[in-house]
């Protein structure tokens, strides 16, 4: 054995700085925040190589929180889909402008054309009165009843189709418009079902985020108890690092970065079941739009939508982890 | 000021008779003790009073100048960080290399890695280990592994060093060799205090001794010998 100040330990490097006094040998403030940058670097990627791996003991975490997040990301999938669908169904709102009694049919012919050469509108269909009764009779079976009345009770009607890409709001102008004119009498827009489906579609996204918020307690608390394990599995390690000058910060960092991976992992674990389902998905979707003469295509999770997610994903496994190491680690002491 | 100022304490455990009363002492800079008494005398206590593993129930402890049972709880790991602990059960942890047991308080401190890997090399250098780096602690013999545990203790050149029975379980030769490497720590400045039974090996090598008895302590000052176990020196 040699002496602490023994010769060989001379040679390994230049300077020797004096053998006792913290004071003496303190770390400069420069070399503490290297230190503290590389003790984060190594932390997350000695964390991060462990669940990797090892993964047998923390796969069923990984699978809870990619699961609990797939659910209301499909849901959300879905009514974004929906929304979509229920946009194109609102540009093909058509409308009945409705004739004042006294109009002509020669007087609707001019205004029909005038109507059709309009911004927006696709289509126009002039049903006069005398057809509107005739079609009204034919489905009514009323005729003699009907031949009873001194004159027509109907208005003849314009049938207005606006194009199919025209937002909701120049519908409701071109309406408007309309309703301004001298003959029309009143114009009513076809949008009943499509308030309904409004507010169907509003409820369900009401219902993603409370279902979303209850998995994310669900994966809050999958983190915490996996973390639970992995420090009463830890124990005489973090007994130790204490003794010899740990502060508590420096105990919860790996704990918090395994935290951050379950959810990173469980994150990407989730896109993939998502691309998967909407892999199996959007086929059948397209057929079936096909049928219907329509394009439709089923859209995935927006770019944003898939980062909210991941970084959600994140955020939850590191409040699990946070919220287990603050109830579990100050109980250990050396 | 002195390294270690002990102030009337007295340690009593929940449920348990008082295990320290009334103790003061001092131990000057540089300063080499040791601390003997039968089983169950308070030795481990009053080691773990000077790095808030306990607190005492009356009196106050320094190290360092600092009042250490009122020190806030952030201010304890640096504390800690300036005394090295040998304990009889070596607390090495086993699921790692010799190396990384001595570098862990290193790494806490925050030493780059060239530095810290400069100084593991001279702590085990120190404590006749050199070359043992990539074992395992199991590997190793009682006597290697309390070596192991005696580097880790140094490793961060501590201004005071605390032993617990860092001899127990070796044979003579072994502890002389081992107390020898205290003394050595001490010849370049730090403050040392052993707690220990092996009596006979305390004759031989003189020094200050601290004894406790049934929770009082007796000062030899000095070299005194004649102290046996069980002798119960009064004052
Ligand atoms: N955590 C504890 N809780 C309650 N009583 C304790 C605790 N630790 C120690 N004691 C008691 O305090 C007294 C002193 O114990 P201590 O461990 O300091 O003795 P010691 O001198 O180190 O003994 P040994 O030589 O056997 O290690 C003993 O009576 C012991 O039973
Ligand atoms: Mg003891």
């Amino acid at each position: 054995m040699s002496a602490p100040d023994s010769p060989k330990r001379q040679t390994a490097n230049a300077p020797r700085k004096p053998q006792v006094g913290a004071s003496t040998h303190k770390v400069s403030l420069k070399d503490q925040l290297n230190g503290w940058a590389q003790q984060h670097q190594l932390v997350a990627v000695e964390t991060l190589m462990r669940l990797l791996t090892k993964p047998l003991g923390s796969i069923m975490t990984w699978l809870v929180i990619a699961i609990s997040l797939t659910l209301p990301g499909a849901m959300w999938m879905t009514l974004d889909n929906l929304s979509q669908l229920s946009n194109r169904f609102q540009a093909s709102g058509s409308m009945s402008v409705y004739l004042k009694p006294a109009v002509q049919d020669t007087q609707a012919q001019q205004l029909l054309s005038c109507i059709e050469s309009m911004d927006g509108v696709a289509d126009v269909r002039f049903i006069s009165a005398d057809d509107a009764l005739a079609e009204f009779r034919a489905s009514s079976g009323l005729g003699e009843a009907l031949d009873l009345l001194p004159e027509n009770p109907l208005p003849g009607v314009i049938v207005v189709e606006p194009e199919l890409a025209l937002p909701q709001q120049d519908v409701i102008a071109l309406a408007d418009s309309l309703r301004s004119e001298p003959r029309v009498d009143s114009v009513e827009l076809d949008t009943a079902w499509l308030d309904r489906l409004h507010a169907l579609l509003a409820l369900s996204e009401r219902i993603v985020w409370v279902m979303g918020a209850l998995l994310a307690l669900g994966i809050l608390l999958v983190v915490g108890n996996t973390i639970r394990l992995s420090i009463a599995a830890r124990v005489d390690e973090i007994r130790v690092t204490k003794l010899v000058g740990a502060t508590n910060a420096w105990v919860r960092r790996p704990f918090l970065y395994t935290g951050l991976w379950f959810g990173m992992v469980g994150g990407l674990v989730s896109w993939i079941l998502l691309a998967i389902g909407w892999a199996l998905v959007s086929g059948p979707v397209e057929d079936l739009a096909a049928l219907y003469g329509s394009e439709y295509r089923l859209l995935p999770l927006s770019a944003g939508a898939a980062l909210v997610l991941l970084l959600g994903a994140m955020l939850l496994g590191w409040l699990g982890a946070w919220w287990s190491v603050v109830r579990h680690l100050h109980r250990i002491e050396p | 000021m002195p390294m270690v100022r002990f102030d009337g304490v007295s340690k009593s455990y929940p449920g348990g008779k008082e295990a320290l009363s009334k103790v003061s002492f001092e131990l000057a800079r540089g300063e080499f003790a040791f601390l003997t008494g039968h089983s169950g005398a308070g030795k481990s206590t009053l080691l773990k009073l000077m790095l808030q593993m306990e607190r005492p129930s009356k009196g106050q402890v320094f190290v360092d100048g600092d009042c250490v049972n009122t020190m806030k709880s952030s201010l304890v790991p640096l504390l800690r960080r300036k005394v090295g602990v040998v304990f009889q059960n070596h607390q090495l942890l086993f699921d790692r290399s010799v190396y990384d047991n001595v570098a862990m308080p290193l790494l806490i401190a925050g030493y780059q890695p060239a530095e810290a890997a400069r100084r593991v090399r001279a702590a085990l250098d120190s404590v006749g280990l050199l070359g043992f780096e990539r074992r395992n602690p199991i590997e190793l013999s009682g006597g290697e592994q309390q070596r192991v545990g005696i580097a880790r203790a140094v490793v961060n050149k501590p201004q005071l060093l605390l032993a617990d029975e860092p001899t127990g379980n070796l044979d003579p030769e072994l502890s002389e060799e081992i107390m020898k490497l205290f003394l050595r720590f001490q010849q370049v400045g730090v403050t040392v205090l052993i707690a220990t039974h092996d009596i006979p090996l305390i004759e031989r090598m003189g020094h200050r001794r601290l004894i406790l008895d049934h929770g009082s302590l007796h000062d030899s000052g000095g070299q005194r010998a004649g102290f046996e176990r069980g002798d119960h020196v009064r004052t």
